[in-house]
């Protein structure tokens, strides 16, 4: 585990409890909510210029290549996505769509730091 | 959810589709608009909004990894177990046509729910014993193997959920 995997790792479950949170006390998405969505947009983000700044200067991923891309490309799409739909329906529901975005990144960037080493 | 929901059948509404700025009664804290907005919105035979949509969200990343992993072991290590890999692919599928159903509207996409999540949930108890019972001639490798476990066991809850909700959300009888 790499320190994309640990920003990842904390971005992601304080943007779902936050989530979760605004969930439970029955707030529609709020700029609090999706900027903690964008947050973990944005580690992603990191993760994938780092990871093509790590590939161009010579570094060998260990599983396969496109495993591991397809991983980062689907995963940077998830908070994109969630947002377009909380923002289409802002309910406290949609919080609970957001908070799905985090956990979910998590397990992904685990997944892609097992296929890279 | 009350029997007073009227049958609106074809009723046009895609995932998404009707939910720009419409209330729903979960919609708790929310400016709601007037309660005949809130009445029309209970008479929609849909599923898609509420606790509908995180299901519906869950169930389309099922249907996302679900689909990458069969598509992947297929394409790579078919020959090693192919009965293993067709069930992850018709896994994949259930998800496919359980995520899709849920979105849209109408009698007939309710069925279908009902049909994809019945089936889901047959294939994560069946699967889940088999890998349990039988675990060495059984590979340890679908969504559904030890029910779920390596998923957090979701795959189990899903269908649960899913017809919890597909329950309260269903079409009134047709009137005669």
């Amino acid at each position: 585990m790499d320190a994309y995997f640990y920003i990842i790792l904390v971005v992601g479950l304080l943007s779902t409890l936050l989530c979760v949170g605004a969930g439970i006390l029955k707030k529609a998405p709020n700029d609090a909510t999706i900027l903690s969505v964008a947050a973990v947009e944005l580690s992603l983000l990191v993760y994938l210029v780092g990871s093509i700044v790590r590939v161009a200067s010579g570094e060998r991923i260990a599983g396969e290549p496109w495993e591991f891309w397809g991983y980062l490309v689907t995963a940077l799409m998830l908070p994109v996505g969630a947002v377009y739909w909380a923002i289409l329906e802002r309910t406290r529901w949609s919080n609970f769509v957001l908070a799905a975005v985090g956990v979910t990144a998590l397990v992904m960037a685990a997944r892609m730091n097992q296929i890279w080493y | 959810m009350t029997a007073s929901q009227q049958d609106t059948g074809g009723d046009a509404g895609t995932a998404g589709g009707t939910s720009a700025g419409t209330p729903t009664e979960t919609a708790a804290g929310q400016p709601t608009e007037t309660a005949t907005g809130a009445a029309r919105q209970a008479s929609k035979d849909t599923r898609n909004t509420g606790p509908g949509r995180l299901l519906i969200a869950v169930y389309a990343v099922f249907a996302l990894s679900a689909t990458a992993r069969a598509g992947y072991q297929i394409v790579t290590k078919f020959s090693e177990a192919p009965l293993a890999y067709l069930l992850s692919a018709f896994a994949a599928v259930v998800y496919i046509v359980a995520t899709v159903s849920l979105a849209k509207a109408g009698r007939t996409w309710f069925k279908v729910s009902v049909t994809a999540v019945l089936v889901e949930l047959i294939g994560v108890l069946v699967v889940g014993a088999l890998s349990l019972f039988d675990a060495v001639n059984f590979p340890h490798e679908t969504v559904w193997s030890l029910f779920g476990r390596g998923y957090g066991f979701i795959p189990l809850l899903l269908p649960i959920l899913g017809l919890i909700w597909l329950y309260r959300r269903r079409p009134a009888p047709k009137r005669a």
